[in-house]
């Protein structure tokens, strides 16, 4: 009995903490693994759940209990959209691949052509995940396919790859721009020629089965902003070319 | 009228923990029909998957039961100074999350690692995950199984004239059998279930290194049938294991009760 007494005085607790609260609810933001050093530092107040945009988006598809979903492109969220899963999506923001070595380089590799040597070690996405499409993408308009031969691993995300290149386990790999910068005395950068470079858009939209809706629209609004655009840009994301 | 309510309670409770544990691969079955699931299994994608487990396990298991079962037959019969702290080494990856186990085995045997050896993104790497934690749960029985051999036994061979290695392999491993079987048949079910060390020491590629549980990960956003139809095949190899495993135990059992009237004619 005495034990019931004291679960009722922490239930008690619990909710009189949660209604102190009342004035801000706390978002559930799934996002591409590619914002999660950005996101937080805009807003540290919501709960974050960052993979791969595909694998996110399987999970709100499954129901997940999302809030904002925000995809490293904008065919997920169109799609999700055209399933009347979430709301029309925004153009977020935009990004750039590029290709990264680990600072050893032990493969001597000084541009994208000498992917082709042989017993490189290039480690991509998958080709569902927005990067592992993009890196597809490029290959195909370099006329570079074939070196689709000296693929060692297909990550689930952008991280994944970031990782086996940065522990120098991996001789390349395709990253975007603003993940390559987040580990600078790890990797090499070597940037696309210009004409190969893939448009990388970040699609956001709310969750249709948010039960806060109100609040998710606010923080979508909130991200497009002239504040948070500024720390986007900061972090070296592209600024907004499509107006949303 | 307590004891109605109790035996009332415990049914409750034991339908419900049946209904919770049956119920995930009913669904399983449910969604993916007979058809659907013999269709896929030429899916190239789980025929690799198929494959590339199937050679990394047998592999694998092979290399626990040569180095494993030696090692759990000193640790049974000998004692000396550090035994505890060295089966503690042997059980720490039991208990280890997968995925440190991954991280430790790319420091050690990765480019940058250690011993700097180029085993990641192989079947090789795969092949060490999956022995890295399915290994102890077999030693770990098969321990137990060396000790639960009448020493009497193992004497009685050394008195007549048997060497060490010949008591080993002619008597102990025998009279052990059964519990070497279920420690064998639990390793191996571990290690075709393995995934995190895997994906993070040997990465995930269709026919190199995508075990079945990858393939799994894999699919789940591009193809939920073929998740499914992956996932059937490994419930019903998994159940073949369980079937493997209790018929095993019994052989154990009746080793035991029959243990003195048959081993020592085995022994020549």
């Amino acid at each position: 009995m005495r034990r019931l007494g004291v679960l009722v005085l922490v239930a008690g607790a619990i909710a009189a903490g949660s209604a102190s609260a009342a004035g801000h609810v706390t978002l559930t933001v799934y996002a591409a693994s590619s914002l999660t050093d950005v996101l937080p530092r805009v807003d540290p107040g919501e709960r974050y759940s960052f993979g791969g945009s595909n694998t996110l988006a399987a999970q709100i598809t499954q129901g997940a209990p999302a809030d904002i979903f925000a995809s490293a492109n904008l065919t997920i969220p169109e799609q999700l959209y055209a399933k009347g899963l979430v709301t029309r999506p925004y153009v977020l923001t935009h990004n750039t691949l590029v290709l990264i070595l680990p600072r050893a380089n032990p493969a001597r590799i000084h541009s994208v052509t000498d992917l082709r040597k042989p017993d490189v070690k290039i480690v991509i996405a998958g080709p569902a995940v927005p990067v592992g499409a993009y890196t597809l993408q490029v290959l195909k308009t370099m006329r570079m396919t074939d070196v689709l031969d000296n693929v060692v691993s297909r990550e689930a995300d952008v991280r994944d790859v970031l990782a086996k290149v940065a522990l120098g386990e991996a001789d390349a790999g395709f990253v975007y721009a603003t993940d390559a910068r987040t580990v600078p005395k790890k990797v090499t950068v070597l940037r696309l020629p210009v004409w190969a470079r893939p448009n990388v858009a970040y699609g956001i939209a709310v969750v249709a089965a948010s039960k806060h809706r109100a609040a998710a629209t606010a923080y979508l609004k909130m991200l497009l902003g002239k504040r948070a655009q500024t720390t986007f840009r900061s972090y070296g994301f592209l600024p907004r070319r499509t107006p949303g | 009228m307590r004891r109605v309510a109790f035996f009332a309670a415990a049914l409750v409770a034991t339908l419900t923990t049946l209904g919770f544990l049956v119920l995930p691969v009913v669904a399983i079955f449910t969604h993916v029909s007979p058809v659907t699931l013999v269709r896929q299994l030429s899916n190239p994608v789980v025929d690799d998957a198929l494959v590339v487990s199937a050679k990394t396990t047998f592999l694998a298991q092979a290399l626990v039961l040569l180095l494993g079962t030696p090692t759990a037959y000193l640790l049974a019969t000998r004692r000396f100074r550090g035994r505890s702290l060295v089966v503690t080494a042997v059980e720490l990856p039991l208990v280890l999350p997968p995925a440190v186990a991954g991280i430790g085995l790319l420091v050690a045997f990765g480019r940058m690692g250690l011993l700097h050896t180029s085993v990641p993104f192989t079947q090789t790497a795969v092949t060490l995950a999956v022995a890295f934690v399915s290994g102890p749960l077999y030693v770990r029985a098969a321990i137990a199984a060396f000790e639960a051999v009448d020493p009497a036994l193992v004497d009685a061979a050394r008195t007549l004239g048997a060497g060490p290695a010949r008591t080993f392999l002619r008597v102990a491993v025998p009279l052990a059998g059964g519990g070497l079987a279920a420690g064998e048949a639990l390793a191996f079910a571990r290690g075709l279930g393995e995934f995190g060390a895997t994906i993070m020491f040997a990465g995930s590629l269709q026919h190199v290194t995508q075990t079945l549980p990858l393939a799994i990960y894999a699919a789940f956003d591009v193809d939920f049938d073929v998740t499914l139809a992956i996932g059937g095949v490994l419930v019903l190899i998994s159940a073949a294991v369980l079937v493997a495993l209790k018929l095993a135990t019994s052989w154990t059992l009746s080793l035991q009760t029959s243990g003195f009237r048959f081993a020592p004619s085995t022994s020549n």
